[in-house]
């Protein structure tokens, strides 16, 4: 068994779990974070998109041991229901999401591209989410709402923001 | 997952001490990306794990009085965004763009794609066309290879178990070298290459002195078209009849497969149009500079 500890969404988290055990499988079993999906659990479709000191990956394909002493942003650290970042207030006004399952993974990748380009262009937005894949929504209405999302004051003037203060 | 034992060694010297002691009966954990979709779905697990993560010596790009030295751990994304990358050999950043998406260029390695040594990975026409080297290391010491002698067959190179790749080096003569690289997938985004080219070009006084051209996806592992090469060396650069004649003896010299993503009649197609297409724009950068 292995110790490990990371800050997830602000928190700091520990689990004392087997070698074997992934990331996805410690936020979603021992943490209750089940904000993460599981999908094709083999890095193709992107469900289990999070953070990882500042850089998107699926948590699917990481040892929870690698990711010790790190820090981890879920879809869970973006907003609720009190606080919707940009991405969720713009996936929801536009009807970006049908049945949900890749919004996390998707609205992740969104805020790992804006944190890097605050004003991208629709190529830089479909390169973004090529490795996130909808199967009900199609991606038309995913992609305007990142758009859309980049125009939120909040997102232009460059000020970082969620209710728990740490996105 | 099957269990196995993990440790995450914090020195080279460390990691080799238990390679040397364990082999054959560890795998050794890059990013991740190939190795998890075996540990969770391959025939059979190791008994134990080793994490190259913690490894200073793995890590880094830098210049050397050799070459550019790129340590085995780089990321495709760190690629992407270094500037020596961007100043000596630009070509490799072509290259790692095309690899998976955003999530597995973050994580995944050059090291790791150079290992796992599928015939279709995207970062060895490139450095084919460098002529780049490798630096493998053991408990019993170092080797120097060239990336054509690593890459021995599909998934197969020429490590030892108790062995681990530990850098890169693109030598100083082929820095800022004119080369090129394209892929051909089924789509744009996260597709394996049905077929991906690199060329690399040197002129002297109006003709083509050194070309290289590197094939990938048509032969059991990345290959060289030598004929092609030859085919155009000693040209005038006006001479643009002779990137269609390479391109063409470069196909005579793949064995491209039949399978489900393509048959083996279009991915010769392809590697007359990719060796084409990779020759005019290396021959392009070449008589720009
Ligand atoms: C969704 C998806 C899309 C992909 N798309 C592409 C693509 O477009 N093009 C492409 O080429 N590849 C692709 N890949 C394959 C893979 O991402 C790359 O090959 C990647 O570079 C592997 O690196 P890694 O660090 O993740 O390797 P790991 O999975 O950590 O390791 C791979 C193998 O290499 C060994 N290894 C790693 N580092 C060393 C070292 N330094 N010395 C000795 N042995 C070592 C490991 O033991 C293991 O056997 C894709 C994978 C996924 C999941
Ligand atoms: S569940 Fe991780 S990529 Fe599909
Ligand atoms: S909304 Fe259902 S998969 Fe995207």
């Amino acid at each position: 068994m292995h110790q490990v500890e990371m800050m997830v969404n602000g928190q700091v988290r520990r689990a004392e779990v087997p070698a074997e055990t992934t990331l996805l499988s410690v936020l979603r079993e021992t943490w209750g974070l089940t904000g993460s999906k599981l999908g094709c659990d083999v890095g193709d479709c992107g469900a289990c998109t999070v953070l990882v000191d500042g850089l998107s990956v699926n948590a699917c394909l990481l040892l929870a041991v690698q990711v010790d002493g790190q820090e981890v942003l879920t879809i869970e650290g973006m907003g609720g229901f009190d606080y919707l970042h940009p991405i969720q207030a713009a996936f929801e006004r536009l009807s970006s999401i049908q049945c949900g399952f890749c919004a996390p993974g998707i609205v992740i990748s969104a805020k790992a591209l804006i944190d890097k380009n605050p004003h991208p262009t629709e190529q830089e937005i479909r390169e973004a989410l090529a490795g996130n894949l909808c199967r009900c929504t199609g991606y038309t209405k995913i992609i305007e709402g990142i758009a859309e999302a980049c125009r939120a004051p909040a997102i232009t003037d460059g000020i970082s923001v969620t209710e728990s203060g740490h996105v | 997952m099957r269990s196995f034992e993990y440790l995450a060694p914090s020195s080279l010297n460390e990691l080799l001490e238990v390679m040397g002691d364990r082999a054959p009966n560890f795998k050794l954990l890059a990013g991740g990306t190939d190795l998890l979709v075996d540990l969770k779905h391959g025939p059979s697990g190791p008994k134990l794990v080793m994490d190259l993560g913690a490894v200073p010596e793995l890590k880094g790009i830098e210049e050397t009085p050799l070459g550019l030295r790129i340590g085995a751990m780089v990321t495709h994304s760190q690629i992407q965004q270094s500037a020596l990358i961007a100043e000596h050999a630009p070509a490799m950043m072509a290259a790692a763009a095309t690899i998976g998406a955003v999530q597995t260029r973050n994580m995944g390695t050059i090291g790791g794609n150079l290992v796992t040594c599928v015939p279709s990975l995207d970062s060895g026409p490139v450095l084919v066309a460098l002529d780049a080297q490798v630096t493998v290391a053991g408990v019993h010491g170092r080797r120097v290879l060239a990336i054509t002698e690593f890459f021995v067959g599909p998934r197969q190179t020429a490590l030892a178990p108790d062995e681990l790749l530990v850098d890169i080096l693109i030598p100083t003569a082929m820095l800022g070298r004119a080369t090129a690289f394209r892929k051909f997938g089924l789509r744009k985004g996260q597709a394996l290459a049905l077929v991906n080219a690199a060329a690399s070009i040197a002129v002297d006084n109006d003709r083509i002195v050194e070309a290289r051209i590197a094939l990938g996806a048509v032969a059991p592992t990345v290959i060289r078209a030598t004929d092609g090469e030859r085919v155009i060396t000693g040209r005038s650069t006006d001479d643009v009849g002779a990137l269609r004649e390479a391109a063409a003896v470069a196909v005579t010299e793949t064995r491209p497969i039949d399978d489900f993503r393509a048959s083996a009649a279009y991915r010769r197609e392809l590697v007359a149009v990719g060796t084409y297409r990779v020759l005019e724009e290396a021959l392009a950068l070449a008589t720009r500079s």
